[in-house]
């Protein structure tokens, strides 16, 4: 089968998957007539909208296509960036193989920075707002030597880790996420831009006891994109930022006072054909989610643009979520996290 | 003792200048005028903080231009920007200078066998709290490192802000050993090939790369300290350095700067104006993957809150 690209009514844009075929994918389109639609671009381009105060838990990025329709970044952004149909032409997929697919990332947390931005998936629209824990904004710690997250992290749309798998690996169930993207490109994004990644490898941690993949990848931009097409030609280009991934990784809860996390495949990286099965499945798992009508997990569904989904609703409802939220205002300081961790802390560590 | 900046030019450019003013808003040398010492009788020693940690802006003490301000180094008629060395993010200290402090170029030093570079003594300052640009701590000094930048005597002495919380328990070398692991070997490896990128080779060191410890270091800043005292006085040649200064020289030194003077040359650059974007440096050679640089520098060091500023340090059982 062939991934199939509808379009069943002019404003409505679903991606269905039924099987990643080894050979080239097909993308039908189906085009309407109205030829101004965003369909025919190269990539969708997607805005963000702020609300609430930066720093403060009423913060919320929520976001909308470049027609200014709100969307949900969870459910409406394609898992598969577009290709370049242009001038009513279908892309001329024959010349590209599975290896040049471009996956659609979410960016919550810039490289370098600390503050925990994540798609909210328990709220309408699920716009990003920045974890917290205890009743305190969520800043994760510098583990030395790095400074923040050393990667520009997200997730993939239209992903979701099932609670109610179990991994036959690792014997872990879903932590109730999009799949986590860890992005090793240059340029260091923003909070809520959506960029377009080649995977390249996969790690399979083990966060709190939950399963908690972490792809990793490759901004399509980025000047070495053409040289990684598989988590070899990382390690070879890239010498120490694997290691220094999973040591993040394990270490990064710990100052929290949590304990170094786990990963299975003792701690390897696998490869991106098995990451994109990975991948796949968890796609799965969400068309299954949002085409159901029980709510699990605690999920909001709510989608402007997911039709076979029984949670969908109109743009002008997806307004009224948006309007709802407080005004934008001025970014507030960052305030200390509490007292600074005594010195007795630091040696349960050596 | 309380000092000021005034910022003139427009960041990330050319014409960006950081002067500095004393308590009485007098415009002084952050190279003459700034005394030291904080507190001589507990070795606590001044430090003009030109780099905060995590920026890559290579900022410093003009020494060849009046009043000596703070401005970006310039290579090849391009802002000069230091690479991110793996896994490193900018600079892993607040660096900067301690003032009346001069590396004589004319000095043979005797554990190096270089001449001095030229240059106020540089300080890696290793406390949690992100400084911010040309602001004037009070740290106490803890050990130094002998590094030879490109033939070039450059001490690096090894300090830590007074106002850090765990400051009492630095009091030497071993201290920064025992209690933040592996800062002094990424310090030595930061140092070895931050200009690598940059196409220069790596960076030696004298006594085998050992940091030498607290004694060791105060002897080498007061013989810096000796050097300048020469300088001021003109006894030793200053070549292009610019002494002029409003607090040291007397009025009949040619090194004595009026207030009007001063008042003069600031007067001739640009008042402050917008943030210029910071440009992305490009490539990538040798092991430090990439010169990419954060945007907005100075607000991202403004961003963040004492706790997350901190490194957290720890072993594997």
């Amino acid at each position: 089968m062939s991934a199939l690209m509808l379009r069943s009514s002019v404003r409505c844009l679903v991606t269905v998957f039924d099987t990643f075929s080894a050979s080239s994918r097909k993308v039908i389109a189906q085009a309407a007539a109205v030829s101004h639609q965003c369909y025919f671009r190269k990539t969708m381009h997607y805005q963000t909208e702020q609300r609430g105060h930066q720093n403060s838990p009423d913060y919320r990025l929520y976001f909308k296509t470049s027609d200014g329709k709100y969307i949900s970044p969870f459910h409406d952004i394609p898992l598969i960036a577009e290709t370049e149909p242009e001038n009513d032409v279908p892309a001329k997929k024959s010349k590209k193989s599975e290896s040049e697919v471009l996956y659609n990332m979410v960016v919550e947390v810039p490289r370098w920075s600390n503050a925990k931005m994540e798609i909210a998936i328990k709220e309408p629209l699920n716009p990003i707002k920045q974890d917290e824990k205890k009743g305190k904004l969520r800043y994760v710690a510098n583990i030395f030597p790095h400074k923040g997250y050393i990667w520009n992290y997200g997730a993939l749309p239209q992903t979701w880790e099932d609670p109610g798998q179990k991994d036959k690996e690792t014997n872990c169930c879903g932590d109730n996420d999009p799949i986590d993207v860890c992005d090793i490109g240059t340029q260091v994004c923003s909070t809520g831009q959506v960029i377009q990644v080649k995977v390249l490898g996969i790690l399979a941690m083990i966060d709190e006891g939950e399963m908690d993949w972490k792809v990793i990848a490759i901004n399509a931009e980025d000047p070495d994109a053409k040289n990684l097409n598989n988590i070899e030609d990382v390690r070879k280009n890239r010498p120490g930022h694997l290691e220094a991934t999973v040591e993040w990784f394990r270490k990064y809860k710990v100052p929290d006072g949590k304990p170094e996390n786990k990963f299975g495949f003792n701690g390897e990286f696998k490869d991106k054909d098995f990451a994109v099965e990975i991948i796949k499945s968890t796609h799965e798992h969400w068309r299954a989610l949002v085409q159901k009508q029980k709510n699990t997990g605690g999920i909001d569904c709510k989608n402007t643009l997911c039709c076979d989904s029984p949670w969908r609703c109109t743009t002008d409802e997806a307004r009224e979520v948006v309007q709802s939220a407080p005004a934008f205002g001025s970014a507030h300081p960052v305030s200390p996290e509490g007292k600074l961790k005594k010195k007795k802390d630091l040696l349960i560590y050596f | 003792m309380s000092f000021s900046v005034e910022e003139r030019g427009n960041p990330n450019s050319l014409s960006y200048r950081l002067f500095f003013k004393n308590a009485e808003g007098k415009y002084i040398s952050p190279f003459h005028d700034i005394p030291m010492y904080a507190d001589e009788g507990q070795n606590i020693f001044h430090m003009v903080v030109e780099v905060p940690r995590w920026t890559n802006a290579k900022m410093e003490i003009a020494t060849k231009d009046l009043l000596n301000p703070i401005k970006q180094d310039v290579k090849k008629g391009k802002l000069r920007y230091v690479a991110n060395v793996f896994p490193h993010k900018g600079y892993i200290w607040n660096y900067g200078a301690i003032p009346q402090t001069w590396e004589d170029p004319a000095h043979k030093d005797g554990d190096t066998g270089c001449c001095g570079d030229n240059d106020p003594i540089d300080v890696c300052e290793i406390g949690s709290k992100v400084c911010s640009r040309g602001e004037v701590i009070k740290v106490k000094v803890l050990g130094i490192l002998a590094m030879i930048d490109e033939g070039e005597t450059d001490w690096k002495v090894i300090a830590i802000n007074v106002d850090d919380p765990e400051a009492s328990e630095f009091n030497n070398i071993g201290d920064v050993r025992r209690l933040k692991p592996g800062y002094l070997e990424a310090t030595v490896e930061w140092f070895r090939r931050y200009k690598v990128p940059d196409g220069k080779p790596e960076n030696q060191f004298a006594f085998n790369e050992e940091f030498k410890d607290k004694d060791f270091a105060i002897e080498v800043i007061k013989s810096t300290h000796n050097f300048w005292k020469a300088l001021i006085s003109q006894k030793a040649s200053a070549g292009e350095l610019n002494c002029k200064n409003t607090c040291v020289s007397a009025g009949d030194s040619p090194f004595c700067c009026s207030a009007d003077e001063a008042t003069a040359a600031v007067g001739e650059t640009c008042p402050c104006g917008k943030e210029d974007p910071v440009p992305s440096s490009g490539n990538i050679s040798y092991n430090c993957y990439d010169s990419e640089v954060e945007c907005s520098d100075v607000r991202f060091t403004r961003l963040f809150s004492f706790a997350v500023d901190k490194w957290f340090y720890y072993e594997r059982k």
